[in-house]
């Protein structure tokens, strides 16, 4: 299964370009969607999740045209949005039932299989009974997750799941979507690199509206081995001198001094040591690159 | 107090900045502009056209009905000034800063304060804007004085805002739940409708209390004004000295200050607690949660997912639907403010089924049609209220609670989803419905009434209540669709179920374009929904069809989606079309088909008039034709009529034959005719003749002679008389004709000459119209008038006899003695005839499939043939009671007036599309509206369908034997009469000890009656029009003057007068004069000794009123061991004139001085002697052999009196 993304576009009635005549090919594989906010993932997201049109394009899914026929895509689709909240006074049990319901799984044994197991694997099981309105942020992002996994989805798009989970609850979520992503298209949207990194084969970032880089983590990261450099810079004057003289990939604290990442050909200087390059340096050099246009 | 200023001026500039508060403002503007500008809008322009639409009554009486509204938009605003700070959690900002509770509480208070009291000043510019409309009813704007403006808008709604304001105020900021700011309005508002209604029901006429107690102000004002007169209600403000209105507003005044009060102390100024106190099941919550998210966790290695199958198809769409709509459903009954409407609605149901069985102050039985109209009056509302609610509810779920996105991802069809909504609301009002149907059954079976009759409550509730809201669901449905805000489509949903009203009484009154309107319809035991259903059925289809296609547009634009774009929609739209277009052009059929026979019917089939077209085809008349008012006519001297009635297709045919004498002196060479209901034609004389002119609609014609009719000389004329009913009509469906109890009188015969009652009588109407006023009846004496009789000015007596033809399975009657009754063509004959007796022409045609009770009651003169002819359903309730009441009428009747003149008297029941009784020669067509249900609990409980068969049974005498002139006063000589006569006979029943109550109420209805008076009152022996004067009043002056000088003197005074007065005219060739109150009251003066003749003055020749007072009641026992009670009281006695202006009268008065004992409402005398007062404060000494309870002047209310509550009190020990 691959989605083929064409030549899509979308402009908000408020002016917000959301997509820029963006193309893009998923494969069947677990696939990373990284950007900053506001770059049109979710926008991108909603259009595959069958939620809004685009001004133009296309997008293809094994022959099925996403656009036209809405109805079958939902019928194989997972989805959980960016945000959401659920109807109060219902329990994830009976909402969980409904939504099975709503999907197609009309066989009463089947259904109550699934929505057991999938309120086990999502550490929900002791709270199914309760009213989903008194759920913590996190048992809602885990309820959100159950239901896009309900129905064996043949494609799955979650934006941004993993915000709000503990780390222990974020490894289970990205156990479970990995063993449900095998032969299955999944979507992934994130601004945690790290999930992409431990869990995507393919990725892409996209920033307003466009796409900048789609392909495999790894040959993003071997693209700048032995590019990246870091220097501990003990002033802000020095590290004002570094961001005129150099590409400055990035500055994080570390005990009250910036340490500071340099995208070079070759070492900048005194100081500077090499260092493994990692995606978020891919996702920042990529987003610099489309700042400079 | 800087820091006071700070709040109080944020809280101003937030409440300015919001759009709210000056939308606030306009309602209240438009509310009262329309007020002055329009006397079709707003209670006082409706009411009484001499009231001044921007004088002080009118500004008293919208006063309060804004601060009954109001309360809900007073909530608003002071509910959320402080809220506003938890919802935003400003709190943690505001209160960890060094701020006082004195400056934030009373700042935001008097901020939200001064705003509504700006929102609410509307009204005072409204108002005055109003008065500059060019187009208003001038004569009804007097001056634009500020204090009648100010006096009542700060004594009255700042007042209002004031303690309302307060308490919500200290609501909101001790509970800090938003959901009980909302609720907290309308609950107010629902209470004091439910309590109101209740006090209403129990027809108390007790009112200082209530006065004083009621937030709101109904009652105050009807406690302080329910007797003010027109000039009164024009220059009085409610009194701001000690009184109930004073009370009322100190007590409330003190409860909001109270509030604030205790707000003060107990407000909590600090996060913490005010967090702590508001999130205490959060903050548990909270705890609950944290402890949750650190138990021990499972393994990391995730399970495989079970494999499931899906299936889609059509019983997947079924599944699916069930599913939704449970979980909609679900959605509905697990809100607690939907439990609070059931609540309420089935709380109100039970309350109104309660006083079903009370109609007009009479018991009655609670039949089913009561009972619906009671419990239905009541759940309406709410039926209205659920389904606009939860249209937006449902319609907005998703989006309010953010689930959209997913569940608008899921592979269901639009069409499903907004299916199982509609299914979900319908569900709820069906159970809604059925809860209030249950709510009659039960307070039938409280009040002992079994016989339910299911199928009615059936046919009401799901036939025709349940389209209508089915209609209004949709259309909210609808609405909510295409706006972008819940709130906005709220706003247009209640601007046209207020509009609509609003719109019909601006005389767009069209069913086809009113939304969801339906013709107005009456069930009636008689007839069940009878000629109404036509009407009632394709106006719900059509409307129901237009709502279903509105439903499908919804479906159409149903969000579904991230984009809420328009572009979006339509585009969604267009590939949902291809399902939903054969359904969208199905309903439009239905409706352009429903529709289109609802407009032949009522607008080809039927002449389609509204009442200001109506209106105008008076006034017309009245222009045009009035010039021969005075142009002399022959008068009937015989009928006979050849009616042929068909029930089934509500239509007559007949003929007539009028015999007619000219008893004038001169010639008469014309004859005029009048048609106000277009039912005669082919009008023919027994003598050569032309038509001269016929008037549009055939309302007037004149026919030439060609050879005059001499004086004494006599014409026959013959004509054919019907109406045929066809199809069904826009309301306004002629009352008369009904499948079963037709009932129709001789207005669908000719008039001779001009006919005065086609003229429009409402001063604002005819003002409307740019007529002169109206002219009233000719002064006593006047010539012309006189030799007219009051009811006909076209004969004098005449002799009558009729054959009436009905269907197989009726009985028509008419006045007259059966002679002969005969089937014939599949038809039932009855011939009547009067014979020799000259009777009033005054005839009627009844018909309906009737039980007939007879009794032979051997009366002074002959045996009477009393006879009920009534629907079998209303056998066992009062038909025992009306031939007793007649029997007893009978028996007073002919032994102290005179006898009988008929050998039967008959009482026959018609449907109640009108209700009245009314008195034909022995014939009584009595409305099952009045009567035929009474029910009687407690021996001394007033029978009142004893009281109106005995009232009609009298009129035999006072307006068939005895019969005025057409002049000022006459019409006392036959409702007065008649009502005096009636007392008497309830007095043999009941005892005079039992007539207080009933009296009682009578002077109420008087006092009431005056108050309302659009043009002038009239003493009772110069009575115009004026029937609270006539009955009431005639009634209560006859009772007393009865009590004064005896009831035999005064039955002599009447014997005598109808000696020398009765059937006046009746046996001679020359009308000559009718007698009049002039003779009436000298009969009176006759019986009367020199020193009560001062009592005939007053009461009947001028307008007299009592202010009659207990001031002190003190008893002391005597060493005999007897009671001495010592009593004070007061005496005014004043005259008033048309308008009400008073003027003292000098006091030489013999009243009652009374002492009672017994507990209230029992009270029986002790002592009851009439004594002479001649000083405004005299004191009596009394001494009775028990303890008395009470004692008073004029005690038992014989004297009319404003204020009867306060002639007796209760005696206080020494």
């Amino acid at each position: 299964m691959a989605l083929t993304i064409t030549n899509l576009s979308k402009t908000y009635p408020n002016g917000v370009q959301a997509l820029k005549n963006l193309t893009l090919t998923i494969p069947n594989v677990m696939f990373g969607l990284l950007g900053p906010n506001g770059a049109g993932k979710s926008s991108l997201m909603r259009t595959i999740a069958t939620l809004q049109d685009p001004d133009e394009g296309s997008i293809d899914l094994d022959g099925l045209d996403v656009l036209a026929r809405k109805d079958d895509v939902r019928r194989i689709l997972g989805y959980l949005p960016q945000e959401f909240g659920v109807y109060p006074k219902i329990s994830a049990t009976d909402l969980l039932h409904h939504l099975a319901v709503m999907k197609g799984i009309t066989n009463k044994g089947e259904r109550t299989a699934m929505v057991d197991a999938i309120l086990n694997q999502t550490n929900l099981w002791d709270y199914r009974k309760k009213s989903l309105s008194t759920y913590s942020g996190g048992m809602k992002q885990r309820f959100g997750i159950a239901q896009a996994l309900l129905a064996n989805p043949k494609l799955i798009i979650v934006d941004e799941p993993t915000a709000g989970l503990d780390p222990a609850e974020r490894n289970r979520f990205l156990n479970l979507l990995s063993s449900v992503g095998a032969g299955v298209t999944v979507i992934l949207s994130t601004h945690i690199v790290q999930d992409v990194r431990e869990l995507c084969p393919r990725m892409a970032i996209i920033s307003n509206g466009e796409l900048l880089l789609e392909g495999a983590p790894n040959d993003a990261l071997n693209s700048l081995a032995g590019r990246i450099w870091s220097k501990v810079v003990a002033s802000d004057d020095e590290l004002r001198a570094l961001e005129a003289n150099f590409q400055v990939v990035s500055s994080h604290l570390v005990g009250g001094l910036h340490e500071v990442r340099v995208f070079a050909d070759s070492s900048p200087g005194d100081g500077f040591r090499s260092v493994e390059s990692d995606l978020e340096d891919v996702y920042f050099i990529n987003l610099a690159r489309q700042g400079k246009r | 107090m800087a820091m006071f200023w700070e709040f109080f001026t944020f809280e101003l500039k937030f409440r300015f900045k919001s759009v709210s508060t000056y939308i606030y403002f306009l309602l209240w503007f438009a509310f009262n502009f329309l007020n002055v500008a329009s006397e079709n809008f707003g209670p006082i322009g409706g009411s009484n056209g001499k009231v001044m639409l921007n004088g002080p009554w009118a500004n008293i009486y919208n006063d309060v009905g804004i601060a009954f509204f109001g309360v809900i938009i007073i909530a608003a605003i002071f509910g959320t000034s402080i809220l506003r700070d938890f919802q935003r959690d400003t709190i943690q900002i505001l209160f960890t800063k060094p701020i006082s509770k004195f400056a934030y509480l009373v700042g935001r208070w008097a901020g939200s304060f001064v705003a509504t009291v700006f929102a609410f000043s509307g009204l005072l510019l409204g108002e005055f804007c109003g008065t500059l409309a060019p187009w208003a009813d001038h004569a009804r704007i007097g001056p634009n004085r500020l204090d009648w403006y100010l006096q009542p808008f700060f004594s009255i709604v700042v007042f209002q805002i004031f303690f309302l304001g307060a308490l919500f105020f200290v609501v909101a900021a001790l509970t800090r739940k938003i959901f009980i700011v909302y609720l907290q309005g309308a609950t107010i508002f629902m209470v004091y409708l439910v309590s109101l209604a209740a006090f209403s029901s129990t027809r108390s006429l007790e009112r200082f209390w209530p006065g004083i107690f009621d937030p709101v102000g109904f009652l105050y004002i009807d406690a302080v004004a329910r007797y003010w007169t027109v000039v009164e209600r024009n220059s009085l403000l409610l009194p701001l000295t000690p009184g109930v209105f004073l009370y009322n507003r100190l007590l409330w005044g003190s409860i909001g200050l109270l509030g604030l009060l205790l707000l003060w102390r107990f407000f909590p100024m600090s996060v913490e607690a005010l967090t702590a106190r508001s999130g205490g099941k959060r903050a548990a919550l909270a705890r609950q949660q944290e402890q949750d998210e650190i138990r021990p966790r499972r393994s990391l290695v995730a399970a495989k997912l079970p494999r499931i199958t899906q299936v889609f198809g059509f019983a997947t769409t079924l599944t699916q639907l069930v599913s939704l709509t449970r979980l909609r459903i679900s959605n509905i009954v697990r809100e607690v403010p939907f439990w609070g409407i059931v609540i309420l609605m089935a709380g109100i149901s039970m309350n109104n089924g309660h006083y079903a069985g009370r109609v007009g102050g009479q018991n009655v039985w609670p039949v089913t049609y009561l009972m619906l109209q009671a419990v239905e009056g009541g759940a309406t509302l709410f039926f209205f209220i659920v389904s606009t609610l939860y249209a937006a509810e449902l319609v907005w779920r998703e989006r309010d609670t953010r689930f959209a996105g997913i569940h608008d991802a899921l592979p269901i069809s639009s069409g499903i989803d907004w299916f199982s909504k509609l299914i979900a609301i319908s569900f709820v009002e069906f159970v809604l419905l059925t809860v209030a149907g249950l709510c009659g059954v039960i307070m039938q079976t409280v009040a002992g009434y079994y016989n339910y009759e299911l199928i009615q409550y059936a046919q009401e509730l799901y036939l025709i209540v349940f389209p209508q809201i089915l209609t209004f669901t949709l259309l909210a449905i609808f609405l909510q669709t295409v706006v972008s805000n819940k709130f906005i489509g709220h706003g247009i949903v209640i601007g046209i179920f207020v509009i609509v009203p609003i719109l019909s009484s601006f005389g767009w009154e069209n069913t086809l374009y009113l939304f969801g309107n339906t013709p107005p319809y009456t069930y009636s035991d008689m007839n069940g929904y009878g000629h109404f259903v036509p009407a009632l059925f394709w106006a719900i289809t059509y409307w129901l069809a237009i709502a279903c296609f509105l439903g499908v547009v919804s479906v159409a634009l149903a969000r579904r989606g991230a984009d809420d774009g328009w572009k979006a929609r339509f585009a969604v739209a267009r590939q949902r079309a291809p399902q939903l277009v054969p359904a969208g052009i199905l309903f439009l059929l239905v409706a352009v088909g429903s529709g289109g026979w609802y407009y032949y019917n009522a607008h080809v089939l039927n002449e389609y008039l509204n009442s200001k077209d109506r209106r105008t085809i008076q006034a017309d008349y009245e222009r045009t034709y009035k010039k021969y008012l005075k142009l002399p006519m022959p008068k009937v001297v015989a009928v006979e009529a050849n009616v042929d009635l068909y029930p089934e297709t509500r239509s007559f045919s007949g003929t007539g034959r009028f015999l007619m004498q000219n008893r004038t002196a001169g010639p008469i060479s014309q004859i005029h005719l009048s048609d106000q209901k277009q039912s005669f034609s082919k009008v023919h004389f027994d003598r050569p003749f032309r038509l001269v002119s016929s008037s549009k609609r055939s309302l007037y014609s004149i026919y030439q002679l060609d050879t005059p009719l001499a004086p004494g000389e006599k014409i026959e004329m013959t004509f054919a008389v019907g109406h045929t009913s066809r199809g069904f009509k826009d309301g306004n469906e002629l009352a008369e004709f009904a499948y079963s109890g037709m009932f129709f009188d001789n207005g669908y015969f000719p008039t001779l000459g001009y006919d005065r009652s086609i003229e429009l009588d409402d001063p604002r109407r005819r003002r409307e119209e740019k007529l002169p006023e109206l002219e009233l009846l000719p002064k006593r004496g006047d010539p012309a008038g006189s030799r007219d009789n009051i009811f006909t000015t076209q004969s004098d007596w005449v002799n009558y006899k009729a054959v009436v033809s009905t269907s197989e399975d009726q009985i028509a009657l008419s006045p007259g003695y059966l002679t002969k009754d005969w089937h014939a063509n599949g038809r039932h004959y009855f011939a009547y005839d009067m014979g020799d007796v000259k009777t009033a022409e005054f005839y009627s045609f009844v018909s309906a499939r009737y039980a007939v009770k007879k009794v032979v009651h051997q009366a002074a003169a002959n045996p009477v043939s009393i006879d009920v002819y009534h629907t079998p359903a209303h056998a066992k309730y009062d038909v025992d009671d009306m031939i007793d009441a007649s029997k007893a009428g009978l028996d007073y009747f002919e032994k102290y007036f005179s006898p009988y003149q008929y050998r039967q008297y008959r009482i026959l029941e018609f449907p109640r599309y009108r209700s009245f009784a009314q008195s034909f020669p022995n014939t009584i067509p009595f409305s099952e509206g009045i009567g035929f249900i009474g029910r009687v609990e407690k021996p001394a409980d007033i029978d009142f369908a004893y009281f109106v068969t005995a009232h009609e049974l009298a009129h035999q005498w006072w307006g068939h034997q005895l019969i005025g002139g057409r002049v000022e006063g006459s019409n006392m000589m036959s409702e007065t009469l008649a009502e005096y006569s009636a007392l008497m006979v309830m007095q043999r029943k009941y005892g005079r000890d039992n007539m207080h109550r009933f009296l009682k109420n009578e002077l109420d209805r008087y006092l009431r009656g005056r108050a309302g008076e659009t043009r002038h009152e009239n003493a009772l022996a110069l009575v115009q029009n004026e029937s609270y004067v006539w009955y009431q009043k005639g009634g209560q002056v006859m009772y007393t003057l009865a009590d004064y000088i005896g009831e035999a003197k005064l039955n002599l005074a009447l014997h005598e007068f109808l000696k020398q007065y009765g059937y006046a005219n009746a046996a001679v060739a020359q009308s000559g004069p009718y007698p009049d109150t002039r003779q009436f009251v000298e009969a009176l003066r006759a019986q009367t000794p020199p020193e009560l003749q001062y009592y005939i003055t007053d009461a009947f020749e001028k307008i007299v009123l009592y202010d009659n007072k207990a001031v002190s009641a003190v008893v002391t026992e005597t060493p005999e061991h007897k009671f001495k009670v010592t009593l004070t009281v007061q005496s005014r006695k004043m005259e008033a004139d048309g308008s009400g202006n008073e003027k003292p009268l000098p006091l030489h008065d013999l009243i009652d001085i009374g002492v009672f004992e017994g507990k209230s409402e029992e009270e029986k005398p002790l002592y009851l002697k009439k004594e002479w007062l001649t000083q405004p404060t005299q004191t009596f000494e009394v001494v009775v052999d028990r303890m008395p309870t009470k004692a008073g002047i004029d005690p038992l209310n014989k004297l009319i009196d404003r204020a009867g509550d306060d002639n007796w009190m209760d005696v206080t020990k020494k």
